[in-house]
């Protein structure tokens, strides 16, 4: 795997991606439910917070060397006790993997195909996801820089053709309930996606350029931000806060709601490559941070053998994962933030510890 | 070098074979064209037992596409019951040939027993399923059944939906005595505290049954007209009254939705004279003075000399500034008018007063927001309208002047 290397530009990619990718679908409603009017806030507030997250987790990347995130737990301590923390980062990078395919799924089939079962979507995404994941890090970086053009053309005509619904009374008053909802509210925007932001720790040691690398994580964690509170501050500001909580994709809807002088409407299945192209990425880096570390965890010379099995058990785990959809929006509310903050922030730092004694430890003696 | 784990060239083919067939065979949740009948309005309202009544206008293809028409009519018109909206629409599978598809909604006709017993209930469905965009206008029915309006058909517009939606926005735009809404805004304003609905009107002429035959069309004046009407006025989702059409015009100048209109006043010398509206803004404030809210709305209004049927000197600039104030004091008029009659007939607060002073007073707004409905009765509302004539048409002199 030695000649697995990306750019620092294809990783800031990459992150953008990851950043978007499935939040643009969730992170809007719970936040216009809490935070009202002030909902794009409790996005950019946290973005800017985050960014102290990522320079953490971007030094003890370039700490690492060319480690991964397993491979450290493993040389911190020891063969059982690091495989057992390994464990817990592993399950938890493949339960989030789960969770995103059936958040593409549940949209598939609440917007477009109703009458598709939930299976045969997620079996034909993880396909392809599987393919791509196959082809290495480096066909994966490769197409990231094909698709974040399209990505971005796809949001400036969202953005552009939904401009003249916009309604300014819909953002007054500003800070009108408060600060209290608006720092509540941004719980969400950091356990999804901000702490699961760990999970590129497996990405990082095939990245070049270290010190570069790390500049392009913390970058590309803002931008992909940014397009979180404009996708959040657009749906408020033609829909209202009301509308946007009230509505399970308020993305969509807002794509739905393009009318451009009469003739241009219809198009939001246009707009939904937004999702189906950031949440594909999202996968696919979720998926070979999981198969890599399962194959580091089990000494294994090559992922590869372990895709199709991984696979299988997303397949199972996407659809037993909750048995409805009120089920995951309590489970994003109340279990996700604190799961994220114990496995994205608690446990890198504990292994950082680890390492950084067990290093200077060898060093000395 | 393969990897001792790789499967065989043929093992690989064979499997690829296998997903192939089994995910390539057809496409799951696929309708065609010709398995759909495209609905263009529906109508909703309830009977006397309490059931949904729908009825839904669907386009016929082969008389809309074809360039040889024969006599049968450009839309066929499904009537169903249910318990709740959705039965009645999987009812009208036994009605309609073929599932009714409701992506191209134009407008939705609500009538007269839903909108006095609540809306909410059958909003529900339009806003929840997939297949609507939220992008189609709901009106009402004045004085008709729904069924009577959706089965009308039209001269010169051959689908009457496409009629009905055109007609409303080009009143809106230049008349200003009626306003489009979406089922979106509807649904945003019935749930708000601060600000109640308004749905457009609409109204038939004539005799219901000649409109539902294609002789109403085949006379250059047809029998059996439909038209737009003005607005109507909700509290909650019940509807408790119409404006006249100066009231829906005063409501329209007052939320800065008036694009253009025609606004009338007598001259001094006797005749009248006629302004043309070109655009119009409007803001509104809300003051709080001694722990009481006053509500400021300021309109801005451009517009043209566009007709005069008297004698009057169009070159002096003391008359023009005259012309200017009279049209002030009409629109104001218009305004108060339709005040006047929210607040002291109806106490419903359409213009949204509330969110007014949600916006500029939270924390006062917080204490009033569950009593807005007693509060906004003895609202006190000012009115400053500004009116800009700039031009006089071609003529410089009305025509009655001496040469």
């Amino acid at each position: 795997m030695g000649n697995h290397t990306i750019s620092p530009r294809q990783f800031m990619y990459l992150v953008i991606l990851f950043t978007v990718g499935s939040s643009i679908l969730i992170i809007p409603t719970p936040t216009a439910a809490m935070a009202k009017q002030d909902a794009w806030l409790s996005v950019l507030l946290p973005v800017s917070a985050g960014t102290l997250i990522i320079w953490f987790l971007s030094t003890f990347g370039r700490q690492l060397e060319n480690k991964t995130f397993v491979e450290a737990a493993i040389f911190a301590f020891g063969n059982w006790f690091g495989r057992l923390l390994s464990f817990f980062y592993l399950s938890f990078i493949f339960i989030l993997g789960a969770l995103v395919l059936r958040n593409i799924g549940d949209f598939m089939t609440t917007q477009i195909m109703p009458d598709t079962p939930l299976q045969f979507t997620h079996i034909l995404f993880l396909l392809v996801v599987i393919f791509g994941a196959r082809q290495g890090l480096e066909v994966i970086g490769r197409s990231s820089e094909i698709f974040i053009p399209w990505i971005f053309l796809l949001l400036f005509f969202l953005f552009f053709s939904i401009s003249p619904q916009i309604n300014l009374d819909n953002l007054q008053p500003i800070l009108g309930g408060g600060i209290k909802p608006i720092l509540s509210s941004s719980l969400t925007y950091l356990g999804t996606p901000l702490l699961e932001m760990v999970i590129f720790l497996m990405v990082f040691p095939y990245v070049k350029e270290k010190k570069k690398a790390g500049r392009a994580w913390i970058l590309g964690a803002l931008i992909g931000g940014l397009i979180l509170t404009l996708v959040t501050l657009f749906s408020v500001l033609v829909m209202g806060s009301d509308l946007t909580a009230l509505n399970a994709y308020p993305s969509y809807e807002l794509a739905k709601k393009i009318n451009l002088a009469g003739f241009l409407e219809g198009v939001e299945i246009i707009v939904a490559i937004i999702w189906m192209l950031t949440i594909f990425f999202k996968l696919v880096i979720i998926y070979f941070a999981c198969s890599l570390g399962t194959a580091n965890f089990l000494n294994m010379e090559d992922y590869r053998p372990l895709l199709l099995p991984t696979g299988m058990g997303m397949v199972v785990l996407s659809i037993v994962a909750y048995p409805d959809v009120a089920y995951f929006e309590a489970f994003l509310g109340e279990t996700w933030f604190l799961y994220a903050l114990t496995h994205g922030m608690l446990l890198p730092l504990i292994i950082w510890a680890g390492f950084m004694i067990k290093r200077a430890h060898t060093e000395s003696s | 070098m393969r990897h001792p784990l790789a499967p065989h060239g043929y093992v690989k083919w064979t499997l690829v074979w296998v997903v192939m067939v089994l995910t390539l065979t057809g496409c799951w949740s696929s309708r065609e064209l010709d398995e759909l009948g495209v609905a263009v309005a529906i109508g909703v309202d309830k009977d006397e037992d309490d059931r949904y009544v729908l009825s839904v206008q669907i386009i016929n293809p082969s008389e809309v596409a074809s360039d040889a028409p024969t006599t049968r009519p450009p839309v066929t018109l499904y009537t169903t019951t249910g318990d709740t909206l959705f039965q009645a629409f999987r009812n009208m599978t036994t009605h309609s040939p073929r599932k009714v598809y409701v992506s191209q909604l134009r407008m939705v006709v609500l009538g007269p027993e839903i909108v006095n017993e609540g809306v909410t209930p059958a909003l529900d469905l339009l806003y929840r399923n997939h297949e609507f965009r939220p992008t189609f206008f709901v009106t009402v029915a004045r004085d008709a059944s729904v069924s009577d309006i959706l089965s009308t058909l039209t001269p010169y517009e051959r689908i009457p939906a496409k009629k009905l939606m055109d007609s409303l926005i080009d009143t809106e735009e230049n008349l200003g005595i009626t306003k489009s809404v979406t089922i979106d805004n509807l649904i945003a304003d019935v749930r708000s505290n601060g600000k109640e609905a308004v749905l457009p009107g609409i109204l038939m002429e004539g005799d219901a049954a000649t409109g539902t035959s294609t002789t109403n069309v085949e006379k250059v004046d047809a029998p059996t007209k439909l038209s737009i009407d003005g607005l109507s006025i909700f509290r909650g989702d019940q509807l408790v009254g119409w404006l006249k059409e100066e009231e829906s015009q005063g409501y329209n100048y007052a939320t800065g939705t008036v694009q253009s209109t025609i606004e009338t006043f007598a001259c001094d010398n006797p005749g009248t004279l006629s302004v043309e509206i070109l655009r119009s803004n409007a803001s509104m404030d809300a003051q709080l003075r001694s722990g009481k809210p006053t509500i400021t709305i300021r309109v801005e209004v451009e517009g043209n000399v566009g007709e005069v049927d008297c004698v009057i000197d169009l070159s002096d600039d003391d008359k023009m500034k005259d012309i200017n104030k009279k049209t002030e004091e009409v629109i104001e008029k218009k305004i108060n008018a339709a005040i006047n009659v929210t607040q002291e007939e109806y106490a419903s607060d359409i213009f949204g007063f509330g969110n007014v002073i949600h916006r500029n007073h939270p924390a006062y707004w917080k204490q009033i927001k569950y009593d807005w409905k007693s509060h906004f009765s003895e609202l006190e509302v000012k009115t400053d309208v500004k009116v800009k004539i700039r031009r006089k048409g071609k003529s410089t002199q009305p025509l009655q002047s001496e040469g």
